[in-house]
């Protein structure tokens, strides 16, 4: 299967059969290959391709989502000193108006403390599928949970842009936005490199002797 | 602002309140956009052949693009900065893809700015690259890639073996990229 030849035809039937492209190591020597097969494979397609209905909708509410008046540029919203202002108010019109490179600084990744807190039993670690994330709620917190071996790491359910519920995309393995294009990894980190929106919170989670999985939440 | 930059090469900071674009008085930034978007759309559907990654690259130009955006500008300068986002969005996508630095990337992928909507043209040229390639290794691409065929189906066609078709895919695949190159 390491042969150039399997390799680039693994690719050509999953394009041929519609899927997007896996890539793995190696697959670089023969970029020029690989990326003339999907130029082959879209032209299979005839002429030129329109958005699939559900998508175009999807994009439209997206775009809906952003604010009639001019978008605030970063320096704006300085001045206005927004940046404050969307911190003490997640969610809403304040904080939508803000680029999503430009959230405040509680959106880093960190944990999430609530206070008071409570180890709320969740799910079996059998319960859990490596590779899928798992949907579930503590209380007032509601997150995503990862099983690798016989740990599980967690992150939050709400989005790092708008406070909106991510969901679960078993295809490619990432966690939507329902509200607008945004994914991220199961570490929480956003998946576009070149305009990163901040990191997930970390959801603190725990393994039970008894194989019970545990999520600090809300009573 | 030079509209010909991708937005990632573009200044950010102080100056950023000049990277806006004016869109039209009388319509909304979202309206025209989505319009434009299908066009982006159908530009990254012929460079990646699958919808998932054009549906997911699409949602990148939007959200990248879109929030630079506000009332005024003409729609020609929308298109170029739609597009110059969707070529820097789709040279992440293969360096990322291919895990080399877009500077590795053959020149294929700085791909011309359309100046009206999407055509057969595209067809053509497909056909003008293989018109280019010799008889079997145009014959495999076009059973393979326009006929749909499996690889059990090309060999038979071609009266040869599944390995020896998978080699000459590959090696089509490769001259015909070179075709491409010169066209």
């Amino acid at each position: 299967m390491n042969k150039p030849e399997n390799r680039v035809d693994k690719i050509v039937s999953d394009l041929l059969k519609g899927r997007p492209l896996k890539l793995r190591g190696g697959d670089a020597e023969e970029k020029a290959a690989i990326t003339m097969a999907a130029r082959l494979a879209a032209a299979r397609q005839g002429g030129p391709q329109r958005m699939n209905p559900a998508f175009r909708k999807r994009l439209a509410q997206a775009l809906e989502s952003a604010p009639k008046e001019p978008w605030m540029t970063r320096r704006a919203a300085l001045v206005a000193g927004f940046g404050l202002a969307a911190t003490a108010v997640a969610g809403g019109i304040v904080s939508r108006a803000l680029e999503p490179a430009h959230a405040p600084a509680r959106l880093t990744g960190g944990p999430v403390n609530p206070i008071p807190g409570k180890w709320v039993d969740v799910a079996a670690l059998t319960d859990l599928v490596e590779g899928e994330g798992k949907r579930v709620t503590a209380g007032g917190v509601g997150a995503f949970l990862f099983r690798r071996g016989e740990t599980v790491t967690a992150v939050t359910s709400i989005c790092t842009h708008l406070p909106c519920e991510l969901s679960w995309n078993g295809g490619h393995g990432l966690l939507d936005c329902s509200c607008h294009p945004a994914s991220f990894m199961p570490d929480g980190k956003s998946t576009d490199p070149t305009y990163p929106l901040p990191t997930l919170n970390k959801v603190q989670v725990r393994v039970t002797t008894a194989g019970r999985v545990e999520v600090l939440g809300t009573a | 602002m030079n509209l010909d930059r991708p937005p990632d090469e573009q200044a950010v900071g102080p100056e950023e309140t000049e990277n806006v674009l004016q869109l039209p008085a009388n319509a909304r930034a979202a309206d025209i956009a989505l319009g434009e978007l299908e066009l982006v759309y159908a530009f990254i559907y012929a460079r990646v052949g699958n919808r998932a990654d054009a549906e997911d690259l699409t949602q990148q130009v939007a959200m990248k693009a879109i929030p630079r955006l506000r009332e005024g500008s003409p729609a020609s300068a929308i298109r170029g900065y739609l597009f110059a986002t969707a070529r820097s969005v789709l040279g992440g996508f293969w360096s990322t893809r291919l895990g080399l630095s877009e500077s590795e990337l053959h020149e294929d992928l700085a791909m011309a700015l359309p100046q009206g909507p999407p055509s057969e043209a595209r067809a053509d040229t497909v056909q003008a690259i293989l018109a280019q390639l010799s008889e079997n290794y145009r014959r495999v691409l076009e059973l393979r890639f326009l006929h749909g065929y499996s690889l059990k189906e090309v060999a038979a066609d071609m009266n040869s073996t599944v390995g020896a078709v998978k080699v000459m895919q590959l090696r089509a695949l490769r001259a015909a990229a070179k075709v491409q190159v010169e066209l």
